[in-house]
């Protein structure tokens, strides 16, 4: 064989050898290894909490009312720009008249669910999106809110998902300065090491930052606006309870130098 | 830049064969037009553009805050290098902090991506080398094996499996989950095993060697004319790393060798990889012992879209992927879009060395040298 | 069934042996299948059938309906016959093969070198497929397969001829007897061995299977010399490719295995020699998976420089060994010095087993003085001695029979 090292017939020879016992060696073991195949349906997959699969729209488990408010946050962050939302006005609080996600250009990449103030959508611990016919992957109000009843869900939800982004304590003034020192260790954003990071802390400490910049205002200082200008004509605002808004999120974004 | 190597036509019927786009050993939708005299290749075209989908144009039409899970999809082999070029350019406009545990998580997830990316080389590479229907296929699909554990620790930390969005301007999106380190652990244990049976497959394995010695011999010069990077160019004899020479995120917390190997040949590339597959391991695990406490990002959770805006300015960042050097260059007008974005993908810089070592060997030759290069068509065509 | 004429007997068990080739071919992919995906981590077929039983099936059925397309810049003649060309050969290897004392559809005299020869004509329906199809692949693939078939039939033949010289014949069955009793030629000693694994590195390379699988070589050529065919086409060339394995399986069992010889009663013959023959192809699959394909220079290097060499030299000791077992009792003294030792021993076998087996006492007498022997019965004893003293543990020296 071409083998530019050349080791003398007799040693090439006990090489070769010696490579082929290896080879067959390592194919062997692997023959009585147990495969690593699963039968899918029989055997349905594992999934881990944090699964991104199907998504799905939430009732209140409290009032059984639907959670989603309208507010298309969720809209104007899509990256494919597969989620449309026209805001239903009402008294107590808005809804969303219609919710269309067009799931066959959705690329899970979970930012609708992280921007949800009302953790109104999330995500299943499902892939099963295989269909035949591509208009049952258009999915309006109706289909997310049974897809969230059909599956189990994922452990992401908005607020979850925002805690987890804990930002470091909020300076005293406005961290207008690009070179913002990160003060690392901060005493507030502990650990999230632990999966079901408490709830209840985070309206505890949001009203933190002085002021509280309704929600009208960060949705239309949006330049991304534009992008679903034509039908934006509805003012997204006005709407949020009070207690799931927490925004110092416009806050440090006047980052800009 | 040297001369386009052209072997001198002394036979009498040449044959034009194509490669591709549809293709076994193709990698992607890449097409070679191949002259051939025989079995040797005479002339050699190389057509790329099948995979194009504007990721740079895309790019000024997303806000920072989306791009980075779109950024996945330039080389989905690696994602994680490719969000992370793109995020660490709009911090470098802008200046901002990244806390130091989303640092140390960029790394972790860089290096368990470049394990990934380089088990599914290895195992492709030897699909092309081997067949479909032969030895070729038990390395893929053990290689395969072992990556799926990758892919399995990525699913618990991010929820997907190739596309991650784990990178946001600032910092990352998910902190580590309860338990996950002792499964990475676990599964960098199994794959350090598993490294050695690979290795007992190929390594001095005589099939193997006559395959891949003095084939597709890339000189030190011609790398560096061509522009090749990361492990070509290591195995060229250039020792260039990003990550000891430039380090970002906190590279320079971590111990680990740079391999280089100076033939040039498939078989210098094959032993640089297998160097950087143990070297990766073992920055995860270093990784996994100083992981400091604090913060994900440095700002808070993504609200909205207009949350983070960069300043006017421009930036180039550059990663050492599992290819090469990922770089984004991003101009940014002030708003939360980038003005202009431009990619330097490692695979694009590296395909181009095709043409001057191509012509010269046989047709078998090809798929190896293909193989060694590595070439992730998602990243060449953007 | 004795009482049919002879033809009509050939017939049914020609039918016979051709369903069975075919059904155990059809199988045989089925073990294949599994037996790589287990050494790959995988279950291999699991959905048709309980564990993918009826996955054969399956397949053929799937072949059968599938459309059947011709390239239109095909030679359409060519292309048609080609698949038929290509299988007859590989079924065809089968007629010489007994798989049991008596049973088989032709023990020929030269059934060793029939079949060998038979099994090389296989390139002619392989060139044909692979010019016909009028596709670069495939004409890439056949140049690369004649040249790789026509390197390997030698170190093959010469590999086969090992156990041939041990038995002193060329007829299978008879070569299978010369093993009765657990000495197998793959237990004599280095040389059985070596036999053996010339025998396999050959008959991989014959196959066309990894390492040597050029032909194919599905990364470089998609599908070589098939790459056109579809449907039933198709069909018959894997049918043909899987009998050429089974067959050279068969043969490996019978030349080194011992054949149908055994524990157990005499029925359960076939079935130890259709064992072997599995185990002989399990091993070639084993080495299938296992390897990198190697390329088309490399490969013909390895035949010419190296297998064909070394195959020759065995032969050779092959040769002196015999004789020096044998040397001492033969009648005739073949010289050691001789460099055509084998050939001129196999002459005095040949001739020996001749005199002993003609009816015409006439006959025997004259070759008994041709043979410097003076008893008429001599060449039956020295046949059946020299059958004896072929075997590995030969027992008491046959010396006491010395004439």
């Amino acid at each position: 064989m071409s083998n530019p090292v050349s080791r003398g017939f007799f040693n090439e020879s006990i090489a070769l050898a010696g490579a082929v016992v290896r080879a067959m060696r390592i194919t062997a073991l692997n023959l009585f290894r147990k495969p690593v195949t699963v039968h899918y349906p029989e055997k349905p997959r594992a999934y881990p909490d944090r699964y991104r699969g199907l998504l799905a729209l939430t009732y209140d488990p409290k009032t059984g009312e639907e959670n989603c408010i309208g507010c298309r946050l969720c809209e104007f962050i899509c990256p494919p720009a597969v989620i449309k939302v026209e805001m239903l006005k009402s008294k107590p609080r808005n809804f969303a008249k219609t919710f269309t996600l067009e799931l066959y250009a959705c690329e899970f990449c979970e930012l609708c669910v992280q921007v949800c103030p009302t953790d109104a959508i999330i995500m299943m611990k499902s892939f099963d999106l295989a269909t035949t016919d591509r208009r049952e992957m258009l999915l309006d109000k109706d289909r997310l809110h049974a897809i969230g009843l059909q599956h189990k869900a994922s452990w992401a939800t908005g607020n979850l998902l925002r805690d987890m982004q804990e930002p470091p304590k909020p300076p005293a003034k406005p961290a207008a300065e690009g070179a913002k020192p990160a003060e690392a260790p901060t005493p507030a954003a502990i650990p999230n090491l632990s999966e079901k990071p408490v709830d209840a802390a985070k309206p505890a400490e949001d009203p933190g930052p002085a002021d509280k910049p309704p929600e009208k205002a960060e949705a239309t200082a949006d330049p991304a606006l534009e992008r679903a200008a034509g039908t934006a004509t509805e003012d997204p605002a006005e709407v949020p309870k009070p207690a799931e808004t927490p925004s110092p999120a416009d806050k440090p974004s006047g980052g800009e130098a | 830049m040297p001369e386009v190597r052209a072997i001198d036509y002394t036979g009498s019927e040449r044959l034009t064969m194509n490669m591709g786009p549809q293709h076994p050993s193709a990698h992607g939708v890449f097409r070679a037009i191949l002259t051939l005299e025989g079995e040797k290749i005479v002339a050699v075209d190389a057509v790329i553009g099948y995979l194009h989908r504007c990721h740079e144009k895309l790019a000024e039409t997303l806000a920072y805050v989306q791009y980075p899970s779109i950024a996945s999809k330039t080389d989905y082999v690696a994602a994680m290098s490719s969000e992370l070029a793109y995020v660490m350019a709009a911090e470098q406009i802008a200046q901002f902090e990244v806390p130091r545990r989303a640092q140390y998580l960029r790394v972790m997830v860089n290096e368990l991506q470049r394990i990934a990316s380089h088990c599914l080389w290895l195992g492709t590479w030897c699909l092309d080398m081997g067949g479909a229907l032969g030895g070729g296929t038990s390395i893929f699909l053990y290689c395969i094996r072992e990556r799926e554990l990758v892919l399995d620790l990525f699913e618990s930390l991010v929820g997907a499996r190739l596309l991650y969005g784990f990178h946001q301007v600032g910092g990352v999106r998910y902190d580590i989950p309860a338990g996950w380190t002792d499964q990475c652990r676990t599964t960098l244990n199994l794959i350090e095993q598993r490294l050695l049976e690979y290795e007992q497959m190929l390594h001095d394995n005589a099939f193997f060697e006559a395959r891949t010695r003095n084939v597709g011999v890339i000189s030190s010069a011609l790398a560096q004319d061509v522009g090749v990077c990361g492990p070509l160019l290591r195995a060229s004899g250039v020792d260039f790393d990003l990550r000891r020479d430039q380090p970002y995120s906190s590279y320079e917390d971590f111990q680990f060798k740079v391999p280089v190997a100076t033939e040039g040949d498939c078989h210098a590339r094959y032993r640089v990889r297998m160097v950087e597959f143990r070297e990766s391991i073992k920055i995860v695990r270093q990784v996994l012992d100083s992981l400091p406490e604090g913060p994900i990002p440095s700002r808070p959770g993504v609200k909205s879209l207009g949350q983070v805006r960069v300043p006017k300015g421009e930036a180039y960042a550059r990663v050492e992927g599992p290819r090469g050097e990922v770089g984004c260059y991003l101009v940014a007008d002030g708003t939360n879009k980038p003005y202009r974005m431009k990619w330097r993908g490692a695979s694009f810089s590296n395909l181009a060395v095709l043409p001057y070592i191509l012509p010269g060997v046989t047709v078998a030759d090809v798929v190896a040298i293909m193989g060694s290069v590595d070439p992730v068509f998602g990243e060449v065509d953007r | 069934m004795s009482e049919l004429p002879p033809m009509v007997q050939s017939l049914i068990v020609g039918a016979l042996v051709l369903g069975a080739v075919v059904g155990v071919v059809a199988y045989v992919t089925l073990l294949e299948r599994k037996f790589a995906a287990r050494m790959q981590s995988r279950v291999g077929p699991y959905r048709v059938g309980p564990h993918g039983l009826f996955q054969p099936i399956a397949d053929g059925i799937k072949l059968l309906m599938k459309e059947d397309l011709i390239p239109a810049a095909a030679d359409r003649t060519v292309f048609n016959l080609a698949p038929i060309v290509f299988l007859v050969p590989c079924l065809l290897i089968f007629a010489s093969m007994p798989f049991a004392p008596g049973l088989g559809v032709a023990d020929l005299n030269i059934g060793v070198l029939f079949f060998l020869a038979v099994s090389s004509m296989e390139i002619v329906g392989l060139f044909m497929a692979g010019w016909g199809s009028n596709n670069k692949y495939a004409l890439i693939s056949v140049m690369r397969a004649v040249n790789q078939i026509i390197s390997y039939d030698l170190p093959l033949l010469f590999a086969a001829l090992v156990p041939v010289m041990l038995a002193g014949s060329l007829k299978m069955s008879d070569i299978a007897a010369a093993q009765a009793g657990g000495y197998w030629f793959i237990f004599y000693p280095v040389i059985g061995q070596l036999g053996f694994l010339a025998f396999m590195i050959a008959g991989v390379a014959a196959e066309n299977r990894t390492p040597f699988d050029i032909l194919e070589a599905e990364s470089e050529l998609v599908a070589g010399f098939r790459v056109e065919y579809s449907g039933m086409k198709f069909g018959l060339i894997q049918l043909g490719e899987y009998a050429h394995v089974i067959g050279t399986s068969f043969l490996g069992a019978l030349l080194f295995l011992g054949a149908w010889a055994g524990p157990g009663p005499a029925w359960l013959g076939p079935l130890w020699f259709f064992a072997k023959a599995m185990l002989m192809f399990l091993l070639f699959t084993w080495v299938r998976w296992s390897f990198l394909r190697i390329k088309v220079d490399q490969i013909l290097a390895v035949s010419w420089k190296l297998l064909l060499p070394l195959t020759l030299a065995l032969l050779l000791l092959t040769a002196v060994v015999i004789v020096m077992r044998e040397g001492e009792q033969s009648v005739v003294k073949v010289s050691l010095h001789s460099t055509n030792a084998a050939s001129r021993l196999d002459c005095v076998a040949g001739q020996a087993r001749f005199a002993a087996s003609s009816t015409s006492p006439a006959l025997r007498a004259s070759c008994a003085r041709r043979l410097n022997i003076p008893d008429i019965e001599a060449p039956r004893r020295l046949a059946s001695r020299a059958h004896r003293s072929s075997r590995c543990y030969g027992g008491p020296s046959p010396r006491a029979a010395r004439v």
